[in-house]
């Protein structure tokens, strides 16, 4: 009878915990992606036509992690990706101007 | 009496002409108040002052992109919607701002709080200023004395600052920014001047991505991707395009020609 509402408490308690680590490890998770990817801007002249399309994906995929986090979350970091992104397809863009035949 | 008439007439009428076409004369800000910035998006319906934000303060210890792009501010007033909450979660100004953070092993004061002392609220006035104070004027004047001068603007040379090592910039805040290798040295280009007589226009890449970075100008405030391609006339420069997008705010004015004008590259 004592151990009832015990074992409900302990259940309770590794819920609470499991939703806790989802929530920072699934952050977590996004964050290091996002660093990774942003982490070649100022070496973006630098990088192949493929590998910043494969950035910009990246970034993509991204902004779908972020659009679920909390307001403020959101806010700062689909702007963050925004720029990062718009840099990586404006590079894109001027490499591919000067791969094109005259 | 219908000559006075009528020369009063003219005499309106002339004035509302010039008026409309020239505008007010804008007031020449004083070096401390140049690149202050008046946040307002939910203060005063809250019933508090706005923010005054001077850029002289922080530029001094970061770089633009530091805070325009990792932390997230937006490059016009009010753009950015920052609400107390942001703050309090320590983004925004609450990601420096936060009461533990340290600059040069001093503690940086915490920004917005949820309640407050009578005491506390010292604290709010810092930011939300309800009047200029001499006390900051005399900071700035005290800060601008050991800097190169210049005419125009704050009257500091803030790039000659930072190359002399006068000023040391951070661009990094650790829990914000990204790491990333260092960036390669962009050579200077020459800008054709449209004007006859004009020198031409020397661009430095090096000097602007020691405080700008990369994606805080493209594509946002240079979209072109051809050199060349975008033709800037200094009619947009002054409405705040382009250049003008910091310089005239921030930066040095757009007045000072050949700081921009100056001689062809070298080699």
């Amino acid at each position: 009878m004592i151990y009832r509402p015990l074992k409900i408490l302990i259940m309770a308690g590794a819920m609470t915990l499991c939703l806790a680590l989802q929530t920072v490890h699934g952050a977590g998770v996004w964050r290091a992606e996002f660093d990774e990817t942003c982490a070649k801007t100022d070496d973006a002249m630098t990088l192949a036509i493929e590998e910043l399309t494969s950035l910009i994906e990246n970034c993509t995929r991204l902004e779908k992690a972020v659009s679920s986090e909390e307001e403020t979350v959101r806010k700062v970091y689909l702007r963050r990706l925004q720029m990062c992104k718009n840099l990586y397809i404006f590079v894109r863009e001027s490499k591919q101007l000067e791969v094109q035949p005259k | 009496m219908r000559t006075i008439l009528f020369s009063v007439l003219v005499l309106i009428v002339g004035t509302s002409i010039s008026w409309g076409v020239g505008g007010m004369k804008k007031r020449k800000l004083p070096p401390y108040e140049y690149g202050s910035v008046v946040i307002s998006n939910f203060s005063q319906p809250a019933g508090i002052p706005p923010v005054v934000f001077d850029h002289w303060v922080h530029r001094q210890y970061y770089t633009c992109r530091v805070c325009h792009v990792d932390v997230g501010f937006g490059m016009t007033a009010n753009s950015t919607k920052i609400r107390s909450t942001d703050n309090m979660k320590g983004f925004f100004c609450g990601t420096c701002h936060n009461g533990r953070s340290e600059y040069n092993k001093k503690r940086i004061f915490a920004s917005c709080a949820k309640e407050y002392s009578r005491e506390e609220y010292k604290r709010c006035v810092k930011c939300h200023v309800l009047e200029r104070s001499v006390a900051r004027e005399e900071e700035f004047f005290r800060f601008a004395d050991r800097l190169p001068r210049e005419t125009l603007g704050n009257g500091i040379n803030w790039e000659k600052a930072e190359a002399d090592g006068l000023i040391r910039l951070t661009d990094y805040i650790e829990g914000t920014s990204v790491k990333k290798a260092k960036m390669k040295i962009q050579r200077d280009f020459a800008l054709k001047a449209k004007t006859e007589g004009m020198p031409d226009i020397i661009f430095s890449h090096n000097k602007h991505t020691v405080w700008s970075g990369c994606e805080l100008c493209h594509p946002d405030i240079f979209v072109g991707v051809k050199k060349g391609a975008t033709k800037y006339s200094m009619v947009e420069l002054f409405d705040g395009k382009y250049c003008g997008v910091c310089h005239d705010k921030v930066a040095f004015p757009q007045t000072n020609c050949q700081r921009c004008h100056s001689k062809p590259p070298q080699g």
